[in-house]
């Protein structure tokens, strides 16, 4: 066991870094079980093809059953998270205002599994072979955010070599602290998850990144690696976005993913503690992703780390925390600096949700643009090391193509410019929509 | 239900362009309330002038062009108050007066209002009272300590040093060189502008800067450095390598300049790299005025050329890509 | 003949102010920088310059179907040199001290765009009445140019119009204006006036 000295990246910001990152509230709460009186799941809770649903109205549907099915290779399962009666099949808003097909269980609250589920033994010992099926079947994704489809992720492109799996347990994101009491109460599901893709890969090294604001987190990971063939512990600054794919992987390995190219290129694979420890689930037990933890917080009565079937609408997670604290103004899910807006308090917390955040009107308050004066703080701390200034400028004057050529699809969205912005410019907006049109632009 | 959408991030900084202007502003009151002490009065008088014209300009400007009014985001007054610190005392005040409007209008506003002035404001409108009215810009007297305002012009320490290298090698004998110690360079008692004398009050403001994170030390450091530097090779009277580095830094308004002037958010580069080519730039064209020009005082000058470097520097120094991919061409 | 139509009075007034050859063709920059130090001096420079014009506009026209196309630029500066010899060495005679202000300036308007612009665009393609008459327009529309930057420029610069004391003795001459730089600032003011004004009246044309 190893606890290697601290590392970070180029750039960066620390938002609400007076407020211990807006995590103070839950970080001491433990995680709480809460299952609602109805769950909505949406089909497209991953990147990539949607799930097709096989239930219909009337249906009666156990725990675990596959209530949508994967017609695409890069696509992935559905399961019902609870036991049940199929109240509707329809067309839902989600987040993003993307309307999504949402299968609307009532729970019946007998929590019948269905047959057939059965794990395939101990991490250590199971077959090589069938941990990225299993994978797959359990309809597991990145739970950090992105939801990639993490058996995509697992598959290596021909002629590539995977020498480092890193497990993301930064959370650098602000507000959220589920993953942070992921790893202090069930830190040795993590591990096992992550020797589960280092055997499946046979990766002679998988690290556990955690920021130096979790020391608890880090001495229960570090703890439970005790005797784990290959697996480190690193510890980070914590500085924002230290979770994102590539500035982790710098900070890890010392190596830049190559402009344009994956992680794979250079031999690394990140992936969130989380979803470790949903991998340890489905080949332990055989369970699939049906629930996760999220962190309600903000202007909540009390302020908790929910353990929530997939599905559960914010209103349900927003009543397990005993109502609102102020009258909701703004409602976002995710963490404060990448997190999306939810239009309306039905939207179900999907696979990659992990947070929802209630502002009052004095925090959601929309700062007013004002000229820039050229600071020079978006170059500084952009992680990406591009000029949001001048995109912006660029922008402005509809020159994607020069946007292009100051390389605005490096851009990781994380928002450390419009944060330190004193001018309170959109630039990350700017560039989020630069990047769409380049992308029609290219189709 | 109804709520707000908006973009991420949602939470953001307690930056602010009013606080960094305020920021700045506090930093020069240092070097402000020691101008009021040396000088007397008057000096208070010119930064009130300086101000006050100042703000009046960009509202009247705004307000003639029906443009919204930005004073309350005190670059205004932080652009006057500078104005004021970079006359002589002596100087009448309509020259302050004229300098704040110079530097609003013409410099700030015609070119579109802040962050798209090229040149420094109230450096420009330093540069233009000075090729103006030399007689007033030029009028140093030694401090005077509220006694009576001496109206006899002194040698400001460059002019002095000038004048005894220039005649060191005619008639050493007749030279009339006065050679400030270098306490009387720091703690500001020499002739000079009202804010650039007092060295000390200047690096308590550049400290003051630098804890609230409005400005990193590099430019000012590096110019400060660099004028150093090649005053050490440049400067001396026999031969290179025998320069004084430390009393060209000390004297005249390099200082002030490095601290207050070049260290503009929006007549700077962008980059780390650009910006200590900038302050190298400016600290060699200093060396060189002051060593060969008919000035004795470059660094007005020295600024302004990198400000109009500065674009240049923009646009062919990029912030490095992260894992940019080196092409083999 | 295509301009034939055209009325005398409108090419007259196109170079004075339509096609002001300073403050909307912008050319002749050089003399219009250098010389307007002081009132008298655009003054002479601009009918020097427009005593070239007429000369040149007339002999140009007079020769515009005898002159090859190909080589029609060296031989309209011929043309222009004799005027320009001519005026400088009427001015050597008659006006000593303008002469000696204005110096090499002179013999410079040999190279003025305005009037080898008049020449390709005008006097080239028109008659020999309506040539002299542009000519006239357009150095009349320099003159006035001129002595408006640099009665501005003398005024604040020197506190004087022609030589003439205006404010008294309390006022300080901003010396900048008169320096090379002061041209620049005045030139550049006129000009983005001149836009923004034409450009108000032009949106209530079309409102």
């Amino acid at each position: 066991m190893l606890i290697l000295p601290k590392s970070s990246f180029k750039g960066g910001v620390h938002p609400l870094h007076n407020a211990g990152e807006g995590k103070t509230q839950t970080k001491g709460v433990p995680i709480k079980k809460y299952t609602p009186d109805t769950v909505a799941i949406p089909m497209a809770m991953h990147l990539g093809v949607p799930a097709t649903p096989i239930v219909k109205k009337g249906d009666t549907v156990l725990v675990g059953q596959v209530i949508g099915e994967a017609q695409h290779p890069r696509s992935l399962a559905v399961h019902s998270s609870v036991s049940g009666e199929v109240i509707a099949v329809e067309e839902r808003m989600q987040l993003g205002a993307t309307p999504s097909t949402c299968v609307v269980i009532r729970n019946d609250f007998c929590d019948t599994w269905v047959d057939g589920i059965k794990g395939f033994g101990n991490v250590e010992e199971v077959d090589q072979s069938v941990i990225i099926p299993a994978i797959r079947d359990a309809g597991i994704c990145g739970m950090g955010g992105a939801c990639f489809p993490t058996h995509v992720k697992l598959t290596l492109p021909a002629g590539k070599v995977c020498d480092t799996i890193i497990l993301n347990g930064s959370e650098c994101e602000t507000y959220m602290t589920c993953d942070h009491r992921l790893m202090l109460e069930r830190p040795l599901k993590i591990i096992d998850g992550l020797r589960a893709c280092m055997r499946a890969l046979g990766v002679e090294r998988g690290v556990v990144a955690i920021e130096d604001n979790k020391p608890d987190a880090i001495r229960a990971i570090a703890d439970a690696a005790k005797g784990r063939k290959g697996v480190e512990v690193q510890v980070l600054k914590t500085k924002y976005p230290q979770g994102s794919e590539k500035q982790i992987i710098k900070a890890v390995t010392g190596k830049e993913v190559p402009s344009g190219g994956l992680p794979i290129d250079i031999g690394a694979i990140v992936m969130n503690v989380a979803t470790a420890a949903a991998i340890a689930d489905a080949i332990v037990d055989g369970k699939p992703l049906i629930d996760r933890i999220t962190t309600v917080t903000g202007h909540v009565a009390v302020p908790s780390n929910l353990e929530v079937p997939i599905g559960t609408m914010i209103q349900d997670a927003i009543t397990a925390c005993d109502g609102y604290g102020d009258t909701p103004c703004k409602i976002i899910m995710g963490g404060g600096m990448t997190g999306l807006c939810a239009h309306d308090d039905t939207i179900s917390i999907a696979k990659g949700s992990g947070g929802i955040v209630v502002l009052n009107e004095k925090e959601a308050k929309l700062m007013e643009e004002g000229p820039c004066i050229r600071c020079a703080r978006c170059v500084s701390t952009c992680p990406a090391g591009l000029n949001p200034c001048l995109i912006r400028k660029l922008c402005d004057n509809e020159d994607y193509e020069g946007a292009k050529r100051e390389n605005v699809m490096d851009c990781l969205l994380c928002g450390c410019c419009t944060y330190a912005c004193p001018a309170h410019r959109f630039l990350t907006a700017t560039c989020k929509i630069a990047k769409e049109r380049i992308a029609k632009m290219r189709r | 239900m109804k709520l707000k959408v908006s973009t991420a991030p949602h939470v953001h900084s307690k930056n602010s362009v009013e606080r960094i202007m305020l920021d700045v502003i506090i930093a020069l009151l240092p070097t402000a309330a020691v101008g009021v002490y040396l000088f007397g009065y008057m000096a208070g008088l010119h930064i009130i002038v300086g101000v006050a014209s100042a703000v009046l300009a960009e509202y009247a400007w705004q307000k003639l062009n029906k443009k919204t009014v930005t004073i309350s985001d005190f670059s205004a007054a932080l652009t006057g108050f500078l104005v004021a610190l970079n006359v002589p005392v002596n100087a009448p005040v309509w020259i302050t007066f004229i300098g704040s409007v110079v530097a609003i209008i013409m410099v700030k506003q015609l070119f579109g209002g802040i962050g798209d002035n090229f040149l420094n404001p109230a450096l420009t409108a330093r540069a233009i009272l000075l090729a103006s009215w030399p007689t007033h810009m030029n009028a140093f007297t030694s401090p005077s300590m509220f006694g009576t305002v001496d109206a006899v012009s002194a040698a400001t320490p460059l002019t002095a040093n000038y004048v005894s290298g220039a005649s060191d090698a005619a008639s050493s004998a007749t030279s009339v060189a006065v050679n400030y110690s270098y306490t009387d360079l720091l703690l500001g008692n020499i002739p000079g502008t009202i804010g650039e004398v007092c060295k000390i009050a200047i690096l308590i403001g550049f400290v003051y800067l630098l804890i609230r994170g409005v400005i990193t030390w590099h430019i000012p450091v590096i110019m400060v450095g660099a004028v150093a530097l090649f005053t050490w090779v440049l400067g001396g009277n026999e031969g290179v390598f025998t320069g004084d580095p430390l009393y060209a830094v000390l004297s005249g308004g390099l200082l002030f300049g490095a601290v207050f002037m070049a260290t503009d958010y929006t007549t700077n580069p962008m980059t780390r790299k650009g910006e200590v080519i900038y302050a190298v730039g400016c600290g060699l064209i200093v060396a060189l005025i002051r060593e060969y020009g008919s000035y004795h005082e470059g660094v007005t000058y020295a600024i302004l050329i990198m400000n109009i470097v500065t674009p240049l520097l923009d646009k062919y120094i990029a912030p490095k890509l992260y894992g940019r991919v080196k092409k083999n061409a | 003949m295509p301009n034939k139509k055209v009325r005398m009075s409108t090419i007259f007034l196109n170079g004075i102010i339509t096609e002001n050859p300073t403050f909307r063709l912008v050319l002749g920059m050089c003399p219009t920088l250098a010389v307007t130090t002081a009132a008298i001096n655009g003054v002479g420079m601009g009918l020097a310059a427009t005593m070239v014009l007429i000369g040149s506009n007339v002999v140009i026209s007079l020769l515009r179907n005898i002159i090859p196309d190909k080589v029609r630029i060296p031989c309209f500066i011929v043309v222009i040199c004799s005027f320009v010899t001519i005026v400088q060495m009427l001015m050597q005679a008659y006006v000593q001290d303008l002469y000696a202000s204005l110096g090499m300036f002179i013999p410079l308007i040999v190279v003025n765009c305005i009037i080898l612009a008049r020449a390709e665009a005008f006097a080239c393609k028109n008659g020999v009445l309506a040539s002299a008459i542009d000519g006239l327009g357009m150095g009349l529309g320099f003159t006035l140019s001129l002595t408006i930057i640099a009665s501005i420029r003398e005024l604040i610069g020197s506190g004087k119009i022609f030589g003439i004391d205006v404010f008294g003795g309390g006022y300080e001459p901003m010396l900048l204006m008169i320096l090379p730089a002061g041209g620049f600032i005045t030139l550049g003011l006129l000009l983005g006036i001149l836009n923004s004004v034409t450009a108000k009246s032009a949106m209530k044309k079309e409102a």
